[in-house]
């Protein structure tokens, strides 16, 4: 458990425990090959929003155009991460980045998928020295494969792509899950860099009882410091209030209370 | 033992209940009215009026009522009641309409006659009249309830006469039922010029920008109507009589280049009011600017004598055969073929005039000069189904153009704008004019399963079976138009995102959702089911001496490829009913989510930030077809009107130079001598 007082120094590693609950096997042998199937398809058909931070990005229209095109696994470019399952994160992510992209990672819907390309995603790579860039991504967000190299080539960008496919293909990609299990864990992270009145939009607890992800170290003391300052953002209402109907209706409210 | 009325009025009277305060000003009312109801002499007149209105000729019954609701409007239009009145009013035309019986029975003619100079006027109700009038009463109705309640009171509010506006609206109506139901050529124009003044004091009566456009709209009217009389003039030379059968017999014996010269006279002449081009460009800002309600009752029905005229005239007593024997020298084209292409351009050109405003009241006046080209084009094809579908989107326009503007002017009513760029997200604020305005842009556009498909789906068929496949492929590209255009009103009104000084924006008040639910059911019913509305324009087919479609209650039957809407949104319907069956039946569930848990770009959204894409809408598009707008039509009416003015500066200081009373003088005698 980590606090919020406590001051990562540069490099040191974090006390984490990378611990990937496997999925559990149904019995129901139609339920499998259902699950199979749905695997299978999700793994062939992958929009992916690219956050394009760093050199990275340059890298990516050979990856995704004639020459090496991606499109032929099924993976394709999506502008909005309500419809994406991957979220590409190509370099270095400054502070300021950093809570951009976990807003968005967490405005994707699940099962979600985060590739960090570069060395600067893995260890801060030529900015490990900066006061002003996170160093490892997967502090912050599970990440289910990075691309090392400075820049990887598109062939390297394939192939972590196809990795991942494989991944899917076995249910091995199920990092997503971390994210609700060990919620505390993550927004410690990030309250320590950000600071304690950190908050997205996304009510990530109440996501994780959605997915039927909540479990012991979903809530800690770093959640219990989000509520105190927390907003939720509810849905607007759709609201029919026609007002001579409004009208009358608080004036028979009004004779109710009379009598 | 017979009730007498006296008895029955006592009851009525014993029987009325009113609010505390106003018991001893009711016991007064109570009073005098008993002496009055004693007199047997009153009873008598009443009884003896009333038999005189059930036992009166139904088409003068007709006129007596639209009389009554324009005389009583003149009197009692400043009480507060006068809205509800009105309304009732518009109702007893209608079923007064109803009682004619023109529509299946023959046509009849009003006892009413004017003798002028040995020259009657007189008035006849037919299936075409029917039809028409059926348009205007129905408009006048709708827009009168529209403005009955919370509409007026705010009218009123702002220091408007509320008498006038139920005058100018009872006043069109009135001048609308004289035109249509003209039987000669001088009630025709009689009725014309009456329903120019009328609709000219519906547009200037709030002033400003209203009364700018409706003074450009008096001048493009006045020089129709002079048209129009020069047509008037030419068929009395040939023919000798203002009958309309002298009339039919005169265009007959007419050589091909007077056909040519009233073809031009007389289409120049409603092509104004119509707003073909080139004459289009005064109806969209006095459309637009007029208030509220007044808009409502312009926008649905007022350009439609125009088109009415064309049809008694161009379609009915020359013919589209005749039309296709006059051959324009040294082209391939026929004079159909003219009008064709001119209601082809009328289509395209304001459609895309359209796409560009970003005032939801212009945007829907652009597309009204848009639709009336289509119902042109059909009309213009002469089969029975390219005809039946112009007809047909008289009907089908006027119902969605009603409930599009009713919507719009409740937005206004709310938030006090139009401006497409200062709204948003608002479905959360008022779902139910979203619904109506929904519905209205999906007949609009044509698309199924609504009204507006139906009719334009007629026209299209048409163009492609007589061998017309450029026109048909102009009529495709200005639907595209309206496609962009009514996503983009929806789009920048309700969707998108709401803005902070609308968070407590409330839904349209009931007297305006009632008539806008009613036009939305329409739309849709009409869409679904339009056997009833087909068989009225089968009727007016028939009359007309066209082919008449053959209708079935679902749409057409015709074995190059009928059309049956009650199969088609019953296939429709069955489509949503599996997806929804196939999301809800494997658990899927949605979550709702805030406007401000959204995506851009990563930023991190406040209430005070617009993150709407709402000005430049289609900046794309614009990109490509932007340098085609080129305004050469407005180009063209400013160096008219700069000429004019020029002239007319020259002559007043010619004027002024010499001596005014020798000008007088001269003119004066001039005059005489002509006159002698």
């Amino acid at each position: 458990m980590t606090h919020i007082d406590q001051v990562p120094t540069p490099g040191a590693p974090l006390p984490v425990e990378i611990g990937v609950t496997p999925g559990a096997k149904r019995t129901n042998p139609f339920a499998q090959v259902f699950d199979e199937l749905v695997r299978f398809a999700q793994s062939r058909s992958l929009f992916m929003l690219h956050y394009c931070t760093g050199c990275g990005a340059v890298e990516l229209p050979p990856a995704m155009t004639a020459r090496f095109d991606m499109e032929r696994l099924g993976i394709q470019p999506m502008v909005s991460p309500r419809q994406a399952d991957i979220l590409l994160i190509t370099g270095y992510v400054s502070v300021k980045t950093l809570k951009r992209v976990i807003l968005t990672y967490e405005q994707m819907n699940s099962p979600k998928y985060v590739i960090g390309i570069c060395s600067c995603t893995v260890n801060g790579g030529m900015y490990w020295q900066s006061y002003a860039t996170a160093k490892k991504l997967n502090d912050y967000m599970p990440v289910d494969i990075y691309i090392a190299g400075c820049m990887p080539r598109p062939e390297a960008v394939i192939e972590g792509l196809r990795g991942l496919i494989e991944n899917i293909r076995n249910g091995r990609a199920d990092a997503w899950k971390d994210y609700y299990r060990r919620y505390d864990h993550y927004l410690g992270n990030q309250q320590r860099l950000f600071g304690a009145d950190w908050q997205t939009p996304t009510d990530v607890i109440a996501e994780a009882r959605h997915y039927d992800l909540f479990g012991p170290a979903t809530l800690g003391a770093h959640t219990a410091l989000l509520e105190q300052h927390q907003r939720p953002l509810e849905a607007l209402a759709m609201r029919i209030e026609i007002p001579e109907l409004m009208r009358r209706r608080s004036r028979a409210d009004q004779g109710g209370t009379a009598q | 033992m017979a009730t007498s009325p006296t008895t029955v009025m006592d009851q009525l009277l014993t029987g009325l209940h009113l609010p505390d305060g106003l018991d001893a000003f009711a016991g007064v009312i109570r009073e005098s009215l008993a002496q009055v109801t004693n007199s047997a002499s009153w009873t008598r007149y009443g009884r003896q009026s009333l038999e005189w209105l059930i036992g009166m000729n139904p088409v003068d019954r007709l006129f007596m009522l639209s009389a009554l609701t324009l005389l009583l409007m003149l009197l009692l239009g400043r009480l507060r009641s006068a809205g509800v009145l009105a309304v009732l009013l518009y109702g007893a035309q209608f079923a007064a309409l109803l009682s004619t019986d023109t529509l299946f029975g023959a046509p009849l003619a009003a006892e009413v006659r004017i003798t002028v100079a040995d020259q009657s006027l007189h008035w006849s109700y037919d299936a075409l009249s029917w039809f028409f009038a059926m348009l205007t009463i129905g408009a006048g109705f709708v827009t009168a309830w529209y403005a009955a309640g919370s509409w007026m009171r705010r009218y009123r509010e702002a220091g408007r006469s509320a008498r006038a506006f139920h005058v100018a609206l009872a006043l069109n109506c009135f001048g609308m039922l004289l035109l249509i139901g003209s039987a000669d050529l001088l009630s025709l124009f009689l009725g014309w010029e009456l329903v120019s003044w009328a609709s000219f004091l519906l547009m200037a009566l709030v002033g400003g920008l209203g009364a700018q456009a409706a003074l450009k709209y008096l001048a493009y009217a006045i020089s129709g109507a002079m048209l129009i009389l020069g047509a008037i003039a030419l068929l009395y030379s040939v023919g000798g009589s203002f009958e309309y059968d002298a009339v039919v017999a005169a265009i007959r014996g007419m050589t091909d280049a007077q056909v040519w010269t009233l073809l031009l006279l007389l289409g120049g002449g409603f092509a104004v009011k119509l707003a073909l081009l080139p004459f289009h460009l005064w109806q969209a800002a006095a459309y637009a600017e007029a208030p509220g309600a007044g808009s409502v009752f312009l926008g649905a029905i007022s350009a439609r004598m125009g088109l009415f005229g064309i049809i008694v005239f161009i379609v009915g007593m020359i013919g589209v055969s005749r039309l296709m024997t006059l051959e324009i020298p040294y082209t391939f084209m026929s004079s159909r073929e003219l009008i064709a292409w001119i209601a082809a351009l009328t289509i395209i050109v304001p459609t895309y005039t359209a796409l560009q405003q970003h005032d939801a009241r212009y945007l829907l006046a652009w597309h009204g000069i848009g639709q009336g080209g289509y119902m042109l084009l059909g009309l213009m094809v002469g089969d029975a189904v390219g005809s039946a579908g112009g007809l047909l989107h008289c009907f089908n326009y006027a119902i969605t153009q009603a409930a599009l503007l009713m919507a719009v002017f409740a937005v206004v009513h709310r938030t006090g704008t139009a401006d497409l760029n200062q709204l948003g997200g608002l479905v959360t604020r008022m779902p139910l004019t979203f619904l109506v305005l929904l519905f209205g842009i999906i007949s609009l556009a044509g698309l199924p399963p609504m009204a507006g498909f139906v009719s334009k789906w007629m026209v299209y068929r048409s163009l492609i079976t007589e061998g017309m496949p450029l026109l048909f492929v102009t009529a495709v590209v200005g639907t595209l138009g309206t496609i962009l255009s009514v996503y983009k009103l929806i789009h920048n009104i309700f969707l998108g995102q709401l803005r902070v000084e609308h968070q407590e924006v409330a839904e349209a008040p009931l007297s305006m959702l009632i008539p806008m639910l009613g036009l939305s059911a329409l739309i849709f019913l009409a869409g679904f089911i339009p056997g009833p509305a087909l068989s009225w324009v089968a009727q007016v087919q028939g009359q007309l001496g066209l082919p008449v479609v053959p209708w079935v209650l679902g749409g057409i039957v015709d074995p190059r490829g009928g059309l049956d809407m009650i199969w088609l949104v019953g296939i429709l319907m069955a489509g949503f009913g599996v997806g929804a069956l196939v999301f809800y039946g494997f658990g899927g569930r949605s979550r709702r989510v805030h406007q401000l848990d959204n995506y851009a770009g990563g930023h991190f959204l406040t209430a005070d930030v617009h993150y709407q894409y709402s000005d430049n809408f289609y900046a794309g598009l614009m990109h490509l077809i932007g340098p085609w707008y080129r305004g050469a039509f407005r180009w063209l009416e400013r160096s008219l009107a700069a000429t004019l003015d020029l002239v007319s500066f020259g002559a007043e200081g010619l004027y002024r130079l010499a001596q005014p009373t020798l000008l007088m003088l001269a003119a004066a005698v001039a005059m005489l001598a002509w006159v002698l």
